[in-house]
């Protein structure tokens, strides 16, 4: 009977049940597609590059069980809260506790099996739908990587099924520690009015000095170095929950007391209800504050690793093409791109030495970086190596006994050849580098090569091309030097380039995923938060509409308030993302390239979400009139 | 010479739609209350006597009849003119949840009149010049768990006559009230109606409470059942009231 009872009211509160299973499925299926970029051995094997992704996919899928957890909590407290008259109901006509207690457990445990299935069906779409997507983009071999993977989904089901026997079990102990009356009555608890005094203003101004600090120690990373990190990052997050316990309900107080403002329509009530909120919910304000600055950071990091492999390529490689010993085939390629500079040096190689011809070197000086990833700036443009060379040899690379009295090298002219002539360490093999004239050129015995240096319009037009040749040079090196050529290390543009490009856009992927998955889980904490204790302001609302409040004037108070209680930890939050990212300037050159899209991609979820609260709640709290 | 301040005609209220099993709360009623009366209505349980209240307040429509409150016919209005109205013209006291308990004693009272789009500092005189008439300038600026129950009644009661309405609808005002209150807030009511000719309407149950009107209205399933009119002092009233009690309890048994 009971049973027929629990499944009837669970039908009723359909649309609830619904919002909750939602985001269970986002989070199983968003779970289960990490475990199997994260698992899937087969898959790594066959890919030495997706390997050291590995470990992000491993962190993310912990961290979004992290929260799933709060998630679960704060989702069934919420269900609970729904069904407390209910259920107390049940007991007053003579049910016994242990009865009900094992309905609530059932059903708990039920909804997160049906989550379950649902979310593994969903997972497998997402996994071979956007995981195989990702791999395309990448160009990985997708080979050895199954949608369904069995040991991902055990690893999905064991970890899902142990939190919801967990959320389960402390649901019913929950339940059994009530009273009867207890339950019934929940509605009618009054709030509680703490007044803020001086030591609140205190506490607020400490927070925001704390926050200040924060910052400071995280702008100033490059200096402070580890130290600044642990330091910056704590005192952002207590800085973060002393402005969310003291500032914001001083500041809704200062609202309060503008007599004016306070006077005007439904404000008193709608400020004294957000005061209410400000002071109840300051630990979740506070906890949604940080972690959407986690969520938002997760996709704006990641995005910006990506966007930044162009810069960072950029900074170290002015030429986009340094071949040795160049064949047909390569200047083939060549010619089918816009070549704005291309210039070949010939060298020479014995067992000691390699040696540039200077006279070559000085007819077309090349050109090199003026950036540096600490001070990166677009306005910096690459400047030509002027240098004279008035010796008739220099020296590099060498070791003490070899450098003898022979000048080194000029510092430009050392980071012109080291970057694009003797770029190659497999093929330098430990050998000194020389630059020597004419005479003394012709007077060397070892084989003669040259290498091409060549600068094009725009090389992300040719990768193919630029990949093709890439492998050549990798046969080439494999024919002198004694390597396999897949295992040799070619230090170009492209291969600089596409090794960070898979790297970065694994972990941008991720956090994306994962960034989604946050905001997702943690709007949704917020809306049960909020909707929990919906039921308590029915009365309060009902009477309003009693004393003639226009119905109109109530559903804007009630976006007004939930408004307020939003934005407060988006704006802190987003502070933190737009602050935060500033520490990484001293690995990434731009950390702020397109960071609206992260910041768009939020404030679609979280608008999404406060509108369903706003829906939510008013449903409980102004039933539809007449 | 006294004006009507409300007037009800034929009064139908019919729950359930055609073909489902309706239930007839009003069969029809009719009544006239004068500017200046305090009246009563008393009818045991499910005589109607809250559908009553609920139609004249504005709170649900009547399926048939008239009803019209200071000149304005109610039934044809739409729900925002209803609000309106309501926030206008009428006061109310419920048995409880009475005030907004986030929101101080001053900031309960002020709400009609913030409602109306009246200036902070205007509502700062009414909402004193009511609080003195009812006694509370001390607890203005409390909150309501601060405060004892007929306070809290005496509060509710500013709030509803602060924006001067043509009527004040009480519904079981001394429902939650210990005697010594209870009676306390009905003498308050008994004042602003005498001295400050305030119209009242008041729903009640009890005997005792109804001893303070001037007239006082019977229900019983849905229809009017009879009327008495205070003649002589209190106590006499109180004993003619529980000899119609007594009557409609009768007719109850041998129905």
């Amino acid at each position: 009977m009971l049973l027929k009872l629990s499944m009837s009211s669970m039908r009723k509160m359909m649309k609830d049940y619904l919002v909750l299973l939602v985001g269970l499925v986002i989070s199983i299926s968003i779970f289960y597609m990490f475990q199997t970029l994260a698992l899937n051995s087969d898959y790594t094997k066959n890919n030495s590059m997706i390997s050291s992704i590995q470990i992000v996919f491993n962190v993310g899928a912990f961290l979004l069980a992290f929260i799933t957890i709060f998630y679960i909590f704060y989702a069934n407290s919420f269900l609970l809260s729904l069904r407390r008259k209910e259920l107390g109901m049940y007991m007053v006509l003579g049910a016994k506790k242990g009865k009900i207690s094992q309905i609530l457990f059932l059903e708990t445990l039920t909804m997160g099996i049906v989550s379950l299935v649902i979310g593994s069906l969903v997972g497998i779409a997402l996994a071979s739908g956007i995981g195989v997507l990702l791999m395309n983009l990448l160009e990985i071999s997708t080979e050895g990587y199954y949608a369904f993977y069995l040991p991902a989904m055990l690893m999905t089901w064991g970890f899902f099924l142990v939190l919801f026997l967990i959320t389960s079990t402390i649901n019913a102990i929950r339940l059994a520690r009530a009273t009867e009356l207890a339950l019934i009555r929940a509605e009618q608890q009054n709030d509680k009015i703490k007044s803020k005094g001086i030591g609140a203003v205190l506490v607020a101004i400490l927070g925001v000095i704390l926050l200040a600090l924060g910052y400071t120690c995280l702008h100033l990373l490059m200096y402070l170095q580890a130290l600044g990190f642990i330091v910056g990052a704590i005192s952002c997050t207590i800085g973060t929950y002393l402005i969310f316990i003291s500032l914001l309900p001083v500041l809704v107080q200062a609202l309060k007391k503008n007599k004016k403002l306070n006077d005007s329509k439904l404000n008193a009530f709608t400020f004294a209800q957000l005061r209410f909120r400000v002071n109840n919910l300051t630990k979740i304000l506070g906890t949604v504050a940080m972690l959407i600055g986690l969520g938002v950071g997760a996709m704006a990091g990641g995005l910006a690793f990506q966007q930044n492999v162009n810069l960072f390529t950029t900074v170290f490689h002015v030429y986009d093409v340094n071949l040795h010993d160049p064949v047909e085939t390569d200047y083939q390629a060549l010619k089918k791109m816009n070549v704005l500079e291309q210039n070949t040096y010939r060298y020479k190689v014995d067992d000691k030495s390699f040696y540039y011809l200077k006279e070559d070197l000085l007819a077309n000086p090349m050109l090199i970086s003026t950036n540096s990833i600490q001070n990166y700036s677009a306005e910096n443009k690459p400047k030509r190596v002027t240098e004279p060379l008035p010796k008739d040899v220099y020296i590099m690379n060498a070791t003490k006994e070899e450098r003898g009295n022979i000048d080194s090298v000029p510092e430009d002219w050392e980071e012109a050849i080291s970057t694009n002539l003797a770029n190659n360490y497999q093929l330098m093999q430990g050998k000194s580098v020389r630059i020597v004239d004419q005479v003394a050129y012709e007077g060397i015995t070892g084989s003669e090569h040259k290498v091409l240096v060549a600068q094009v319009d725009d090389y992300l037009k040719y990768t193919q091309d630029l990949k093709e040749m890439d492998e050549r040079q990798k046969q080439l090196v494999a024919s002198i030097v004694n390597v396999k050529a897949e295992d040799v290390y070619t230090s170009s543009k492209y291969n600089t380039y596409a090794g960070m490009y898979i790297f970065t856009s694994g972990t941008m992927f991720m956090g994306f995923f994962l960034g989604i998955a946050f905001l997702a889980m943690m709007a949704s904490c917020l809306m049960f938060k909020i909707l929990s204790g919906a039921a308590r302001d029915k009365d309060r609302y009902s009477m309003l509409r009693k004393i003639g409040v226009r119905q109109s004037l109530l559903v804007g108070s009630v976006y007004k308030e939930l408004f307020m209680v939003f934005i407060f930890p988006a704006i802190i939050g987003l502070m933190h993302v737009l602050i935060g990212m500033e520490m990484f300037s001293f690995i990434l050159l731009d950390p702020y390239l397109n960071i609206w899209i992260p910041t768009l991609i939020f404030v679609v979820i979280y608008a999404i979400y406060y509108y369903i609260t706003v829906q939510l709640y008013r449903g409980i709290v102004l039933p539809k009139e007449a | 010479m006294s004006t009507a301040v409300l007037e009800v005609k034929d009064v139908q209220k019919i729950y359930g739609t055609k073909g489902e099993s309706q239930s007839h709360a009003l069969k029809g009623v009719s009544m006239t209350i004068d500017k200046g009366e305090f009246v009563g209505i008393m009818g045991p349980s499910g005589s109607g006597k809250t559908t009553l209240l609920n139609v004249i307040s504005t709170l649900d429509r009547p399926t048939e009849g008239f009803i019209e409150i200071a000149g304005t016919n109610i039934t044809q209005m739409k729900r925002n003119q209803l609000a309106d109205f309501r926030s206008q013209k009428l006061g109310f006291i419920f048995q409880d949840f009475n005030l907004l308990e986030n929101l101080s004693v001053y900031e309960n009272i002020a709400l009609p009149l913030s409602l109306q789009g009246v200036s902070s500092k205007e509502i700062s005189t009414k909402v004193s010049k009511v609080a003195q008439t009812l006694g509370i300038e001390e607890i203005l600026q409390k909150y309501p768990v601060q405060i004892s129950g007929g306070q809290k009644q005496r509060a509710a009661a500013a709030r509803a006559l602060v924006h001067d309405p043509a009527i004040l609808l009480a519904d079981e005002p001394t429902g939650s009230l210990d005697s010594k209150n209870a009676k306390s807030l009905l003498e308050t009511m008994t004042d602003l109606n005498e001295n400050h000719q305030v119209s009242i309407m008041m729903v009640t149950h009890d005997a005792f409470s109804a001893s303070y009107c001037k007239r006082i209205l019977f229900i019983q399933d849905g229809k009017l059942y009879t009327e008495i009119q205070r003649t002589g002092d209190r106590q006499q009233f109180f004993k003619q009231i529980l000899d119609v009690l007594a009557e409609l309890g009768a007719s109850h048994d041998v129905r």
